[in-house]
């Protein structure tokens, strides 16, 4: 879940920000209750999938380029950096290749820690990408992350540091793993106060790129179509974080080894890791968590596969968002509040003749194969709303304007509101431009040049 | 640090601007600011909180109520209006008032992850640990994260499980991004080795706490009491003394004043208990219950004994968990009353430290077993050679004598 959005989210939709996981005290009486306390962490930024891409680009046509970015709000001046994958978190990007919410494949990404400098985290990590198909799995890919982009004395020559981690896939395609500039692009600070509007509007831009200057970690993957091997060409595409689980006593379970050619019974201490992992995050289709699923079903959405999206579906159809804006604008918009079967529909089935997969409920990003890329001056911000079909929610480019795109699909656009072109956080592009070939997604800003003072609200 | 400013950035945002819309709505700049929504409310309520954390001021427990009452008056079912004031009332030590308001939070959604995390909060501290330790296992079982993997850890601890406990905050430590988060881990790494007696190895990982987050003052406190147990008395006052400069708390004013007072520096050791004094009686006004704490600076400081075992009862009816045990059998023992102590050290010695053997010791003592009175306080001394700077002291003694 996008943490800064549903930082801001939280005003309207119940989402929760702070809080979690305040260590309540307990504190040993002439001993500093103070002692036992965790520091108040409101979330678990390097389990927290922020946005996800999937897009056939121009210069790699034949391959499908799937994008999913943790970790986000990475401030590059923050000083000795600390952003690094997490060692612990299995990353994956799942594809569903016949519309049942279950992937065929998995690209499982793990990390492991350079030994640090001094004790500071190196934020140089090794990671290994295994595939998971058909129930066998296969290492497809070893590499390495560039370092963050500290500086140009830290880090020179940062263009080609990042480029000289792109990596191959076994039986063809690319990977790429480590801090990218936040492709997504919105103005938090504007979209979720109650009555105020920022000067300049929506439509006709002047909103402020919150995430301008604000690095992320990304895993990208750039995988042959003829490997994808989806029923119409339309895949579904989503990440998802593991963290592992604990529990308070160790496990005991008794085993048979075999020694001196007999089996004999040993009984083991099982530590810690009883129960494998534990699915934390996931995220198909943008901004679904942040407005559509209720705050008290945050957590098991999270946990819960796309196969079982039908039992929020209730959730799509009557969507808070689209009360919310009538509040705010009472008589202009006009977002019918129920019976949203055309939310359902782009989110959850996928359009006829476009994307859709069946009559299955599943929340997945959707990409019709077939569907060539659009040439760059006829790119849309809008996706398929401004005509172009290779957009949102077609699969999800880097340049798709995917706030606006959800305000006005919300506000009823697929159902002939034309009032919902009203709507947008006067943001229509990422600050900085993308690059030509993978991974697509900008360098990071580096700790030197940061440029936040200025462009930060 | 990063988040942090993102959260403000944000945090003021909600208070400036909106939804953006086309041409037609541009007058709205001029709007009257309406009244916080209930989620502002909660917002404003948790943040509180976080300062609380980590100032220690209890000022902000009040304001931290307000803000949650008034949400919950808006909206009686917001999930986290109850679980902020499930944990407040956990942080004044209404372990109790806690459980209810966390229960009422699980009936809205047991799903969620940190419910549990509450809920095994207060029943740990009403000395119902089995159930405590599995409402843990619960939160940790819907969501690993940094806030479930710390309550395990301090569960396996207290069991005296010290190498789950290690993986469980290495785990704690590989998901924390932010400085403080890393601090906290690096501080919880290190009083697992302080607990073995590992003193340099408890230094070291104090030691990264404060560089990653220098001034932490969790880190500065467990480092200068772990210079004190080595003996290196000069260097544990400095350090106390920034860790009491940066962070409102009696206890760490009371370690002040006791190092102080080890060192024969009678004068600044008052004027730190002086300090204990006026602290608790500003978390008392905010709403924190400080019974057993007070009774236990009385008791170790040999203050108003017959008034401290009044608060020690007074303190075990309403929280009847092993700090409660260890503080009610002290004040009988403060009182003369040894045999009336021992079915409460027996229930303090469930888990055992260097101050629970050492009150045993002086049970023992008391009852004329001297043989078994220095049998305990030399386990005491083995346990923890600085359990109490006071009384490891008194200790000492005993057995030179």
């Amino acid at each position: 879940m996008r943490y800064a959005v549903v930082l801001l989210l939280a005003a309207v939709t119940g989402a929760l920000l702070l809080g979690a996981a305040v260590r309540g005290p307990s504190p040993k009486a002439g001993e500093a209750s103070s002692h036992r306390e965790a520091p108040l962490i409101s979330e678990d930024p390097s389990a927290d999938n922020t946005d996800v891409y999937a897009f056939r680009s121009l210069d790699a046509p034949d391959s499908l380029t799937i994008i999913s970015n943790v970790l986000p709000a990475e401030d590059p001046a923050a000083g000795p950096m600390y952003y690094t994958f997490s060692t612990g978190a299995r990353y994956n990007i799942n594809i569903d290749r016949n519309g049942d919410g279950r992937p065929e494949m998995v690209y499982r990404f793990r990390f492991r820690a350079s030994p640090p400098v001094a004790f500071l985290r190196s934020t140089v990590q090794t990671y290994t990408v295994t595939r998971i198909m058909g129930g066998r799995s296969t290492v497809v890919a070893r590499g390495t992350t560039p370092p963050n982009n500290i500086g140009p004395r830290t880090t020179p020559n940062y263009r080609t540091l990042a480029a000289n981690a792109v990596g191959t896939l076994a039986g063809g395609g690319k990977v790429f793993a480590g801090q990218r500039e936040d492709a997504f692009f919105a103005d938090i600070g504007a979209i979720f106060d109650s009555l105020g509007f920022r000067r300049g509007t929506g439509t006709t831009g002047g909103g402020k790129d919150f995430f301008a200057g604000y690095g992320v970690h990304a895993i990208a993957l750039q995988i042959p179509i003829s490997q994808i091997n989806a029923n119409n060409n339309i895949a579904g595409v989503w990440a998802s974080t593991d963290r592992p689980q604990v529990s308070v006593r160790t496990v005991r379970r008794t085993i048979r080894v075999r020694r001196n050619g007999k089996l004999v019974r040993r009984v083991v201490r099982k530590r810690v890791i009883v129960r494998g992992f534990v699915q934390v995050s996931r995220l198909g289709n943008p901004l679904v968590n942040e407005l559509i699923i209720p705050t008290q079903l945050k957590d098991r959405w999270n946990r819960n596969t796309p196969a079982t999206e039908s039992t929020f579906v209730r959730f799509y159809r009557e969507p808070i968002l689209a009360a919310l804006i009538n509040r705010l604008y009472p008589g202009v918009i006009n977002a019918p509040e129920r019976d949203r079967d055309d939310l359902i529909q782009v989110l959850l089935t996928g359009v006829p003749s476009l994307n859709f997969t069946g009559t299955k409920q599943v929340e997945m990003l959707r990409i019709n194969l077939s569907i060539a890329p659009t040439p760059a001056n006829r790119v849309s911000r809008l996706g398929v709303f401004g005509g172009d079909t290779a957009g949102y929610p077609n699969g999800r480019r880097l340049e798709d304007d995917v706030i606006d795109i959800a305000e006005r699909a919300v506000a009823g656009k697929l159902k002939g509101n034309v009032r919902a072109d009203l709507l947008g956080d006067g943001v229509d592009a990422n600050d900085v431009p993308s690059l030509p070939s993978f991974p697509y997604e900008a360098d990071p800003p580096s700790g030197f040049d940061n440029t936040k003072g200025q462009q930060k609200p | 640090m990063t988040r942090r400013l993102l959260n403000v950035g944000a945090v003021a945002a909600i208070a400036a601007t909106a939804l953006l819309v086309g041409g037609a709505l541009r007058t709205g700049e001029t709007s009257v600011a309406p009244p916080p929504t209930a989620k502002q409310l909660v917002r404003a309520g948790l943040e509180e909180q976080q300062a609380a954390r980590r100032t220690g001021d209890p000022t902000h427990y009040t304001r931290s109520e307000r803000f949650l009452r008034q949400a919950l008056d808006q909206d009686p079912n917001d999930l986290y209006a109850l679980i902020g004031l499930a944990s407040l009332s956990n942080t004044r030590h209404h372990f109790r008032e806690g459980l209810i308001l966390a229960r009422r939070a699980e009936r809205l959604s047991a799903d969620t992850a940190l419910v549990h995390g509450v809920i095994g909060d207060a029943l740990i501290e009403l000395g119902r640990y089995e159930a405590g330790f599995r409402a843990y296992d619960r939160m940790v079982a819907l969501k690993p994260s940094i806030a479930s993997y710390g309550r395990v850890a301090q569960a396996q601890t207290q069991l005296g499980d010290y190498a789950a406990a290690r993986k469980t905050l290495g785990l704690a430590l590989d998901a924390a991004v932010d400085p403080e988060t890393r601090a906290w881990a690096y501080t919880e790494l290190g009083r697992l080795d302080r607990v073995r007696l590992r003193f340099a190895a408890a230094a070291r990982e104090f030691g990264k706490a404060l560089a990653v987050s220098p001034g932490y003052p969790l880190a500065l406190e467990a480092l200068a009491e772990t210079e004190a147990a080595r003996g290196k008395l000069g260097r544990a006052i400095a350090l106390q003394r920034r860790a009491v400069e940066r962070r409102f708390s009696p206890e760490f004013a009371a370690s002040l004043g006791d190092l102080y007072s080890v060192s024969g520096n009678k004068a600044e050791a008052a004027r730190s208990y002086a300090r204990v004094v006026e602290q608790e009686r500003r978390l008392a006004r905010n709403g924190v219950d400080t019974d057993l704490d007070t009774a236990m600076f009385n008791l170790e400081h040999g203050i108003d004994l017959s008034g401290s075992l009044l608060l020690a009862r007074r303190g075990y009816a309403k929280r009847p968990g092993v700090e409660a045990n260890e503080v009610l059998s002290w004040a009988l023992i403060r009182n003369g009353r040894c045999r009336e102590a021992i079915p409460y050290s027996n229930r303090a010695l469930r888990f055992p430290d260097g101050h629970r053997y050492f009150h045993r010791g002086m049970i023992e003592s008391c009852l004329g077993r001297q043989a078994a009175a220095r049998r305990l306080f030399r386990r005491a001394l083995d346990t923890d050679p600085n359990f109490s700077p006071i009384w490891a002291r008194f200790a000492r003694g005993q057995l030179s004598s």
